[in-house]
């Protein structure tokens, strides 16, 4: 006899408790009146508010009808008289959708509709007109605002089916209790809360459910259910729970992602205007939004709703949070950059709403820099919240969520890491999963918990604050305080004693693959990021001998690097036209910039520092090539400041003996036919650098699955891809300074070119890559294992360094298999070791005595084509004796990665021993702003020549000194009035 | 026709984190390669369809749309 499997084919209790809910929700609605004559006229955006039409024009547009276009923007309008049987009643408008929508009606912004939300209430906007006329603007786009409302995964998709449009009346008796039951079907729901709460909120909501005839359902049967459930279950006070959350609104909004930036003009729209609209609405609520940045769109496309949002953060409901220009990434920027985000970002917000913000608002970094805390406290901040590193770390829980955060340079800014998503849904069981995970419950005050749909923005809605304001009726959650941001900081660290101390980077246990991916991107960022350095030494010193100077255009690049700087987009995690709208805007500011900077007659050294170390100089009848351009390898021998003319002179004599060792005044080297080095013999420090595969290229099978672009695992090293030596290593250039060997490896797909490039005056060792990349899920290093005993890496950080070590004692060194530096590494004994200089790269991987540096990913998703194509970049093995300070690898990096300019200019000051990171006018133009970076780790003192002003990071006069005094990694910024 | 899908309908499908790859045109039946977003697209038949809409409008061709979607590994479920 065949074995049939029984089904339970009878309704649990709770099946019926929510059949019935959701019948109850049909009823939510009192009446309906369709807006039958809508039109559409479909678009695509090209600009941040310019749109390219389909030659269709206006259409009309039916329910049932398909609308919407992969990319697209739809425009609609519609006219409709409110009908008789509304007159009086509070009237919303509704429409069902995927898109997001915007909605003008009668003129004015009533607010916007999209996955999570469907109606509007309109009678506050309309002045009692009957005939409304409705202007809608919408783009739809396959990845809904939240992945995890399941409601709109559902409806995701580039063509959609219009549900209709609605005039309609609410019955507030039947929505209410929908709100009471989706609290108490959230906790009834949980495993965070008590089996026996449980239990009986699943039986008297049956018993309330019971008192509504579905059959024939009357608002007094509702009304009757609701008593209940305040009588019966509110009421019941025998469930105790405890705890303290504060309820922060928040919408995270990525400025471009699976979108690009230009969409996210509107996006910010929608969701300011959403919050508005709710503040109409509910006076207590509260909502803060970060990014500068996007209140200077609004405020150039939608000056009347700016105008609204200005009377809101007047009155305190709106709060501008964040005080960085965008939410940047924090690992790959220099500290400049860094510096600008806060320094463009407050001068904005105190310009238009007369206040600094002293939070840094940074929810979805991936990992922030331990440069940070410094160059937050010296522009105003004092607070720093972040999410990442407690919901996404895999291998260690890191251990606080409220903290004192101590950094390189042992500033001290109070740190916010809640224990739980920056987007929720503000239901009972988020709240009480955030007092469970939070950390610091006896030293850290509150625990933070955000609350609001984000990404793509949009917000808090309607059901968050409704199920808010119910959370005191229910003693078994913790208690809750809806706060502002800065109004929960303010209230929980100051003053607090009690708070641990974090004293490091705040490394992300995730993400790692983000300092590698589209490497194009990283390398114009690092170019631009010494460029604006460049042009506004040179704009500055002209200045002084009386040109004007270029405030503007200088702000305006500055402005589109920091933007392109956020956080899905440098780190490479985005669609495909992200990418090329960023490389579109970053080669113009090169352009922009090449004309700030100009040209003269002679060489200008913007270092403040002699340089004297071997450079590439362009020249067309130049002897040598590097990246396909001609110039000549020489030692500028120019003083900090200054300008001069480099003369080329030939050397004569033999310097380099090419057989099977290669032996140079520095070094013998025996080649392998791949292009990696079997012996480096150090002829000056007389010792073997290497030990074992060495400037090896390394290609391994990189699956990391599906955070393609983020993520690399630690398994990464499992399976190595082969590759064939299409030409073995051949000698390409014998010149008086310069000897270079080619080689050309290969897979079936792609083509990887290395010249090796050895020097008659320089220790360093580079190595040209230019490569055809045609792989698929790969990543490449170059390997470097060398003959140095070390249990650390020291890596460069921008504006300072860190030690990372290289055993896997623990599980925190486990996770740090691969890590961010910005020029250079260094691994050494105390009498040498082993620097590599970039000019492009960021991702870094050390073990025992090897070093890896990632050269190259190929990522499918966001971005099918990621990283494909032709890329050139090189580095520089610099091997030295003595440590990596007394070796100056820092300054020969910064040679490294700053070309030679022509500038007829000169400056008296060269600022001793720091590095000029910064020289400019002042944003209020009275100063001449100058910022010294100490990445040594050393103190000191240099005595000017008169008096400057000591300046914040903001510019602001903060005092008055003739000798500045200085520590480990310590920036000073400095003004002299004009 | 290839032109076509590269540079007029690949960029609107890549806005929306999808891909198009023109494979081949032969008697009236234009074949294209799915990817990304669109190769997991619970609706993508309605985009077919509006693909056709479009050629028909621009180039003035009916044709037949066969397509393949190529899924990546982590999304083969």
């Amino acid at each position: 006899m065949a074995h049939i499997k029984v089904v339970r084919r009878s309704m649990r209790p709770e099946e019926w408790t929510d059949l019935r809910f959701g019948w109850l929700k049909r009823y939510i609605y009192e009446d309906k009146f369709e807006i039958e004559n809508i039109k559409i006229k479909n678009a695509r955006q090209t600009g941040e508010n310019d749109y390219e039409f389909y030659p269709e024009g206006w259409q009309p547009l039916k329910r049932g009808d398909m609308y919407f276009t992969p990319d697209g923007t739809a425009f609609f309008e519609a006219d409709v008289i409110v009908p008789e049987k509304f007159y009086g009643k509070e009237l919303w408008f509704s429409l069902k959708t995927a898109a997001e929508i915007i909605v003008k009606c009668n003129g004015k912004y009533v607010g916007g509709v999209d996955p999570n939300r469907e109606r509007i209430l309109l009678t506050p906007y309309i002045d009692g007109n009957t005939a409304l006329h409705f202007e809608m603007e919408g783009y739809n786009r396959s990845k809904p605002d939240d992945e995890r409302n399941p409601e709109s995964l559902s409806v995701r998709g580039c063509r959609q089916i219009f549900e209709g449009a609605y005039l309609s009346v609410i019955n507030h008796t039947v929505l209410d209790l929908v709100y009471d039951i989706e609290l108490l079907l959230d906790i009834a729901k949980s495993d965070s809360f008590n089996e026996d709460l449980r239990a009986f909120i699943n039986r008297e909501l049956n018993n309330a459910l019971n008192l509504i005839d579905f059959d024939n359902v009357q608002t007094a049967d509702v009304a009757n259910a609701q008593k209940y459930v305040n009588d019966v279950i509110f009421a019941n006070d025998d469930y105790k729970g405890n705890g303290d959350v504060a309820l922060v609104a928040h919408s995270h909004l990525d400025l471009a992602y699976y979108w690009r930036r230009i969409h996210s003009v509107q996006k910010n729209l929608r969701t300011v205007l959403i919050q508005l609209r709710l503040m109409d609405r509910y006076p207590d609520f509260k909502y803060t939004h970060t990014q500068p940045q996007t209140y200077e769109m609004l405020e150039k496309y939608y000056p009347e709703v700016f105008e609204e949002l200005k009377e809101k953060i007047a009155n305190g409901q709106f709060e501008p949070v964040g005080a960085m220009y965008v939410e940047p990434d924090c690992n790959i920027p220099s500290a400049e950059s860094l510096i600008r985000q806060c320094l463009y970002g407050q001068t904005y917000y105190r310009e238009k709403f007369g206040k600094t913000v002293d939070n840094a608002w940074l929810p979805d970094v991936f990992g922030n820099s331990w440069v940070l805390p410094q160059i937050l406290i010296k522009s105003g901040v004092k607070y720093f919240v972040s999410n990442k590193m407690s919901t996404w770390n895999d291998t260690n829980r890191f251990p606080h969520n409220n903290f004192i955060w101590r950094g390189i340079d042992g500033s001290e800014v109070y740190a916010c890491v809640p224990p739980t998503h920056f987007i929720t849904w503000n239901a009972p069981s988020s709240v009480q999963e955030n007092w469970d995970a939070y950390q610091d419950k006896n030293t850290g005050g509150q625990t933070l918990q955000m609350f609001g749909y984000g990404d793509g923005g949009s917000g808090v809605t309607e059901e968050m604050i409704e199920l808010m304001h119910r959370f005191k009726k229910v003693s078994a959650m913790p208690k809750t305080e809806h706060l502002g941001g800065s109004e929960y900081l303010h209230k929980n660290f100051d003053g607090n004693e009690n708070l641990e101390k974090w004293d490091g980077e705040l490394y992300l246990e995730m993400h790692r693959g983000t300092f590698t991916t589209k490497s194009d991107l990283k390398r114009m960022n690092r170019k631009l990021e010494y460029k604006l350095r460049e042009a506004e030494i040179i704009s500055t010193l002209k200045f002084l001998k009386g040109a004007p100077y270029p405030h503007n255009e200088i702000k305006d690049c500055y402005k589109i690097l920091l933007t392109n700087q956020f956080h899905d987009i440098l780190p490479g995690s985005h669609i495909h036209p992200v990418f090329i709208d960023t490389m579109k805007e970053l080669n113009e500011i090169d352009a922009r910039l090449e004309s700030v900077i100009g040209t003269g007659e002679k060489y200008f050294n913007s270092l403040n520092f002699k340089r004297e170390h071997l450079t590439f100089i362009e020249d067309a009848d130049g002897h040598s090539e590097r990246l396909g351009v001609k110039g000549n390898w020489v030692i500028p021998n120019i003083p900090a400041l200054s300008s001069a003319e480099i003369p080329w002179r030939t050397f004569a004599g033999e310097w380099c003996e090419i057989a099977d060792y290669i032996t140079t005044p520095f070094y013998k080297i025996k080649f392998t036919k791949d292009g990696s080095i079997e012996s480096l013999y150090d002829r000056e420090l007389k010792r073997e650098w290497t030990k074992g595969e060495f400037n090896k290229l390394k290609l391994y099978k990189d699956n990391p699955g599906v955070y393609d672009a983020w993520d690399i695992l630690p398994n990464y090293k499992d399976t190595e891809v082969p590759y064939r030596i299409i030409s073995p290593l051949k000698t390409v250039e014998k010149s008086s300074e310069c000897a270079a060997f080619e080689v050309i490896l290969g897979t079936d797909k792609s083509t990887w070119k290395r010249i090796i490039r050895v020097f008659r005056q320089s220790r360093g060792i580079e190595v040209e890559n230019v490569v055809d990349w045609h792989e698929k899920h790969v990543l490449a290093k170059a390997q470097f294992d060398c003959n140095v005993l070390t249990r650390e890496a020291v890596c460069d950080l921008g504006a300072g360094f860190i030690r990372r070590e290289t055993h896997r004692n623990t599980s925190w060194q486990q996770a740090r298999f691969e890590v961010c530096h910005h020029k250079w590494f260094d691994m050494a004994e105390t009498d040498g070791g082993i620097a590599v200089i970039n000019e492009s790269k960021y991702g870094a991987g050390f073990y025992e005595n090897s070093a890896s540096l990632s050269l190259l990913r190929s990522t499918i998703r966001p971005d099918i084509e990621s990283d494909m194509g032709h890329h050139e970049f090189c580095y520089m093995i610099y091997p030295h004796g003595g440590d990596f300070v007394s070796a100056q690898i820092n300054n020969i990096a910064y040679e490294y990665n700053i070309p030679m300019v022509k500038a007829d200019l000169i400056c008296e000051n060269s600022f001793g021993e720091l590095f000029l990171q910064t020289m400019k006018v002042s944003e209020n133009g009275k100063m001449i702003v100058i910022r010294l970076s100490e990445q040594n780790g050393k103190r000191g003192r240099i005595q000017l020549s008169g008096k400057v002003k000591v300046l914040n990071m903001l510019e602001d006069v903060i005092g008055e000194a003739q000798t500045l005094e200085y520590s480990p990694f310590e920036i000073l910024t400095v003004g002299i009035e004009l | 026709m290839e032109n076509y899908v590269k540079n007029v309908l690949a960029p609107k499908l890549q806005g929306d984190g999808g891909w198009i790859e023109f494979v081949s045109f032969e008697f009236g039946v234009l074949t294209v390669i799915f990817r990304g977003e669109c190769s997991k697209c619970l609706i993508l038949d309605r985009c077919v369809n509006w693909i056709k809409q479009e050629i028909k409008r621009d180039l003035g061709i009916d044709c037949e749309i066969e397509y393949v979607r190529k899924k990546p590994f982590f999304w083969d479920t």
